[in-house]
Formats: C-alpha cells, sequence, structure tokens
C-alpha cells in the first residue's frame, strides 16, 4: 500500500517513514503542506499521515482544500494538538483518524489498514477471491487454506487487485499504487508480476482486459 | 480608604450630604425671615406708637379738664400699651398700667426702656404745640418678640415635619440614580473566572463610561495575556511531543530492524540525537520559566568584552566544524550591570543563531564597543538576513523561520528577549553594513 507521510520534522519523519517500510507500507514522505496537497490530489496514495503543523501550509488547510476538491484519499491526521476542539475541527474538516503524538508504530500501521480497508467498503480484516485468502495484517496469502510465499512486490499487487476486485486497472495505474519515488519501473515489471502470481496461486485467478488492464472478479464477502 | 466616622457606602454619605445642605439653607432663610421681619414689624409698630400719640396730642389740645383720666383698658394687649399724658409737666391723663413717673426722660423721639415693673417697654415721646402737652406712649417690647416667634414657628414647623419625607425621598432618589452601579458590580459578581468579553450597560450614565471603559481594556489585556498563555502551553505541547514521538519511533525501527545492521544503527544514532533535543528543549523552557521570575536587583557590575570572549571561545570549534570564521573584536573593557550567568546565555544564543543560520563558509563578526558613552554589543553575520516581516516575529516563542533544516527550539529569541527585558537593554535588528547578513545590536543603558 502507498501512503503519503507529510512531516516537517526530519527525526521524526524518518522514523516514521522507516518504521512503516517495515511493515510493508509503501512511503513517500514531503515535509511542506503544498507538496502534501500536491501529492495526494495525483489519488495514486491508499492513505496519508498528515502532520498539522506543516510550514507553507497547514495540514488542516490541506484537508479541507483535498475535501473540497472531492479527494476521498483516508488522511489520518497525526499531531501534538490535543485539546478537544483541534481534534473535533480536524474531524469534522474530513479527517479520517486523529491520533496525538507520540504514537505506536504497529498501531499507527493497523489504523492505516483500517482506513485503506473501510475506504474501499471492506468490512472484514481479510479479503477473499474464490480460493484465494489474503491478509493485509501478517502480509501472508493462502491458497485453499495453504500458505503461498510472494514476494513483497507481488503481494502488494495482489493486495491492490483484491482490495479493487470488480474495477479494471491500467497497468499505469497499477505502477503508481505499487511504486514509490525513486524507483526506476521497467515497462512490463507488471506483467511479470502478474505472471507469477497467476503461477503460483490459480492461472484464472487474474483477468486480463485486453487493451485496458487487469481485474479480479468482486465475489461475496463470505470468508 | 476607610475614614473613621465617614460614612463608606454612596449612598449614605450622597444622602447625608443633600440632608445637610437642605437644612443649612432652612436655618439660613429662617435667620434672613426672621430679622427682616423684625425690621418690618418695628417699622410697623413704631408707626403705630406715633400715631397713638399723634391722636392723644390733638385730644389734649381741645380737652378742658384737668382732672387726671384713666383710659379704660379695652383688649387683651390693653396690659402691654400704655400711655401718659402731661400739661406744663402735670399728669393729666394715663392708662391704667402706666405709673405716674414719666415713661421716658427724653423730650421726642423712640426710646427703649425698663420700667418699673421690670419689662423692657418701647417708648414715643412727642409734644403738642399749644398748652406744653407732652404724650408718652409705650409698649412692651415682649409682645413684639411674641409675634416674631409666632412667625418663625408657623415657618419652622413645617419644614422639622419635612426633613424626614424629605430624606426618604432623597433616600429613594439616590438609589434610584445609582441604579447603574448597583448593575455593573451584579454583573461583575455574575462573571466566571476567565470570562473576560467587555462589559456592556444598556443606558450607562456618562460618568460611568471611562470606569466601564477602564475596565475593559484590562480585560482585553488579560485576555491577550491568557490567549499568549493557552498558545504557548499548545506550542510546548507540540514542541514536547515531537522528539518524543520521533525517539519512540526510531526505537522501535531499531526494534523491528532484524538483520538489517545499518537501519539499526541508524535508527539509534537518530534516537539519540533526538533525545539531546529534548534535553536541550527542556533546558531552555526550564531557563524561560527561571526568567520569569529573576530578583529584578541582583545584578553586579560585570565586563561585557571578557563574557564575549569566554562565549566566542566555546563556539570556535563549533565554526572551525563549519568552515565558518568567527571574528571577535572586545579589546575595551566594557563594564555593565548584569549577571555574568544569563548575559552568557544571552550572547551565546546570539552568536549560536548567527551561525546556524548562515551558510558553510559564512564570517560573523562580535564586536563590544562603546558609542556616546553607551555600551553595544554587536553581532554580525553574512547570512541571507531576514525580511521586515521575519524580524517582527522574532522573540514569538517556538517561532522558527520556515524551510531552516535547524534543530531549534524555537525558544532562543525569547530567552534573548527576555534577558534583554531583565536588564533593560535595548534590542535591535537590521542588515549588516559591513558583512550584508544579519546584524542584531543590543544597547546597555548608561553605567553609572
Amino acid at each position: 500500500m502507498r501512503i503519503l507521510l507529510a512531516e516537517d520534522d526530519a527525526m521524526l519523519g524518518d522514523g516514521l517513514s522507516a518504521g512503516l517500510r517495515q511493515m510493508g507500507f509503501l512511503v513517500d514522505w514531503v515535509r511542506d503542506g503544498v507538496a502534501a496537497e500536491r501529492e495526494l490530489v495525483s489519488g495514486n496514495y491508499a492513505a496519508a499521515v498528515l502532520d498539522l503543523g506543516l510550514p507553507k501550509k497547514d495540514g488542516l488547510d490541506v484537508l479541507q482544500s483535498l475535501r473540497r476538491s472531492k479527494i476521498a484519499t483516508p488522511v489520518l491526521v497525526l499531531t501534538a494538538r490535543d485539546a478537544v476542539p483541534d481534534r473535533v475541527r480536524g474531524l469534522d474538516l474530513g479527517a479520517d483518524d486523529y491520533v496525538i503524538k507520540p504514537v505506536d508504530l504497529t498501531e499507527l500501521g493497523a489504523r492505516l489498514r483500517s482506513l485503506v480497508r473501510r475506504s474501499h467498503g471492506q468490512v472484514q480484516d481479510t479479503l477473499r477471491c474464490g480460493a484465494v485468502l489474503l491478509e493485509p495484517a501478517s502480509r501472508q496469502v493462502s491458497l485453499n487454506g495453504e500458505l503461498v510465499v510472494l514476494s513483497t512486490r507481488e503481494f502488494d499487487l495482489l493486495h491492490v487487485l483484491f482490495l479493487n476486485a470488480g474495477r479494471v486497472l491500467s497497468r499505469e495505474q497499477l505502477e503508481q499504487k505499487l511504486y514509490s519515488w525513486g524507483y526506476e519501473v521497467d515497462s512490463n515489471a507488471i506483467e511479470v508480476h502478474i505472471h507469477h502470481l497467476r503461477r503460483k496461486l490459480l492461472p484464472d485467478l487474474i483477468q486480463t482486459v485486453r487493451g485496458v488492464g487487469y481485474t479480479v472478479p468482486r465475489t461475496s464477502e463470505s470468508a | 480608604m476607610k475614614h473613621p466616622g465617614r460614612p463608606t457606602s454612596l449612598q449614605a454619605r450622597l444622602l447625608v450630604l443633600l440632608l445637610g445642605l437642605v437644612t443649612l439653607v432652612w436655618l439660613g432663610a429662617a435667620l434672613l425671615i426672621w430679622s427682616d421681619a423684625r425690621h418690618e414689624l418695628d417699622e410697623l409698630l413704631d408707626g403705630h406708637l406715633a400715631q397713638a400719640a399723634a391722636l392723644l396730642v390733638v385730644q389734649q389740645t381741645h380737652a378742658e379738664d384737668d382732672a387726671v383720666a384713666d383710659a379704660p383698658s379695652l383688649h387683651k394687649y390693653a396690659p402691654r400699651v400704655a400711655f401718659q399724658v402731661f400739661h406744663d409737666g402735670q399728669l393729666v391723663m394715663r392708662s391704667a398700667n402706666a405709673g405716674t413717673a414719666p415713661m421716658s426722660t427724653r423730650n421726642r423721639g423712640f426710646e427703649t426702656v425698663r420700667l418699673a415693673d421690670g419689662a423692657q417697654w418701647r417708648v414715643f415721646v412727642t409734644r403738642g404745640a399749644q398748652r406744653d402737652v407732652l404724650v408718652v406712649v409705650g409698649e412692651q417690647t415682649d409682645s413684639r418678640s411674641s409675634i416674631l416667634w409666632a412667625v418663625l414657628r408657623s415657618m419652622l414647623l413645617p419644614m422639622i415635619l419635612a426633613l424626614p419625607l424629605l430624606g426618604l425621598a432623597g433616600w429613594w432618589a439616590v438609589r434610584q440614580g445609582l441604579a447603574p452601579l448597583r448593575q455593573l458590580s451584579h454583573l461583575l459578581r455574575q462573571r466566571r473566572a476567565l470570562a473576560l468579553e467587555p462589559v456592556d450597560l444598556p443606558n450607562m450614565p456618562s460618568e460611568m463610561q471611562p470606569m466601564v471603559q477602564a475596565l475593559n481594556e484590562l480585560f482585553e489585556r488579560i485576555e491577550r495575556m491568557v490567549a499568549s498563555e493557552r498558545r504557548f502551553t499548545a506550542d510546548a505541547a507540540h514542541e514536547l511531543r515531537t522528539p518524543i514521538a520521533a525517539i519512540r519511533a526510531q526505537a522501535q525501527v531499531a526494534l523491528g530492524a532484524g538483520e538489517d545492521q545499518p537501519q539499526r544503527d541508524h535508527a539509534l544514532q537518530v534516537t539519540l540525537a533526538a533525545c539531546d533535543r529534548a534535553v536541550h528543549l527542556v533546558e531552555q523552557l526550564l531557563l524561560l520559566a527561571r526568567l520569569e521570575s529573576v530578583p529584578a536587583k541582583r545584578f553586579s557590575s560585570m565586563d561585557l568584552s571578557t563574557v564575549a570572549r569566554r562565549v566566542a571561545a566555546d563556539l570556535t570549534p563549533t565554526a572551525i566544524a563549519w568552515h565558518q570564521t568567527l571574528e571577535l573584536d572586545a579589546d575595551q573593557p566594557c563594564s555593565v550591570v548584569g549577571d555574568e550567568m544569563l548575559i552568557g546565555v544571552l550572547v551565546r544564543n546570539l552568536i549560536d543563531n548567527a551561525m546556524r543560520y548562515s551558510p558553510d563558509g559564512a564570517r560573523v563578526l562580535v564586536s563590544v564597543v562603546t558609542e556616546n558613552g553607551k555600551t553595544v554589543l554587536r553581532v554580525e553575520d553574512s547570512g541571507p538576513g531576514m525580511t521586515g516581516a521575519e524580524m517582527s516575529r522574532l522573540g514569538e516563542r517556538f517561532y522558527r523561520l520556515l524551510g531552516s533544516d535547524q534543530p531549534g527550539s524555537g525558544l532562543g529569541w525569547s530567552i534573548v528577549k527576555r534577558i534583554c527585558d531583565v536588564f533593560d537593554v535595548k534590542f535591535e535588528t537590521g542588515r549588516s553594513s559591513s558583512l550584508g547578513g544579519l546584524a542584531v545590536m543590543l544597547y546597555w543603558p548608561d553605567a553609572r
């Protein structure tokens, strides 16, 4: 899952991005409000962690203008402002969660997963498509109850497809959701990963819509 | 302030004043009426005496009998009035209450005498043109006094009766007049401790407006102070929580690094740096808190040049590490009033700031000079300087220049300003004419 981290403090930002990466998140880190807004407008992020006291543009202002332009990316506000009116204002302006510093990294990860899940209309913490079960928290995938070992990238790709079950995602969309800054993406990287997933799981799990992209069928929520 | 014996209630004071003044005016009026009435009465009654005497003279000029006649007493006032008529020194007629001796020794005119009966009499003497007629008419002065008393009584009695009524009416009127004051005190008493919105009374009398206005201004000042304290608490929470959050996150990263040794090392390094920052911040906050209550007169005379030299020596290694040139121009001893520790903190903050916000290889010049009898400490640098807006915000607690990556606490300038206030030092910022960057000037008051 690609996450945008907006935090102006170098030490904290460094710690948060390293910690979230350890948990398997793809993290892009910006240090001011203007950059945060510019990146979030692109819509490539599954969620954002937003500090409020950002230089150039305050976090709450960023949040407000995002929601005004109908950008629904889940936003977790991470701040030291703990007064109740601040929290209320943050949530009213469109924050999906409001967390006071300091925060436990595992809790932050869980909250982000929960935000992403809910933003895709999922209720349960596991995703299922036919015989394939995906557990985002433990980053495990099983086929008919047996664990299947996937690479990080393969897991992320499957996660994105499962979250968007029933929708067709183009190669470019998948690339943007899977690669954070600084990665040179091979033009056929997605195809290679799809190929591996089909081989490791089921050949007909991921369908190719010729000229458009890839999709997994939407199934009932029964796990 | 309480004066013994003076009523402290405004209402009682006004009432006493009012009633006292009314009584005084009444007494004055009574005195005036008394003297006026007496004068008029004297004239009137004297006129009557003279008239009566004239009548007797006319009558006696035509009377022939020589027997002494006693006139009958015809009125209850008659005993108070008396007359005698003499012909050639012989008493020929008198009222019953007049003795045989002449009531007056005078030849003509008015006289007030005490007669044999012990009473005081007003006597008028006149002579006829013929036969040597002498007429003496008298009247007891007592009667005049009793008339006057009657007049005064009839005037003062209603006044005395009216006084309590007037007091009651006055009490009510004063109470009505003071109603806005009571309203104000009621309004203020009802307030919560930090309710600082301005007081607004409908139909406020103009006399109260300056007071209420002053009160509102006071509220405004307190409100600004409270708001600033609240902002400080919020900012301090933010500044303290951020390094702690960083320490926690980095420690967790180190724990979760597993086989990744470089990542663990990096996380632990940052953890230590964040701890240092938290310690620095706490020290700055404590210093600021201590400065809030520095005893104002604990200062001694000290040499500013020595302090500047010591601080510059302390900071030289850092300057070398950053390839900066730190120059000191403080050859002459400059005695100022201050505290060595606090002035040291002040100078260190200024030089530290100049170095931090100037690029590598920059020059920082510190000079201590005496200009026009005033001691001036100047810290200049060749850095980017500041805009006017940035300079005006210096000293706001936790204000940091945007885009600067320096891990300052944002409290340095607050501390500088506070120490300057303590020692009455004037603080100025501007652009350095020699180095082009920021110049900070501190002017000490004339040392005496």
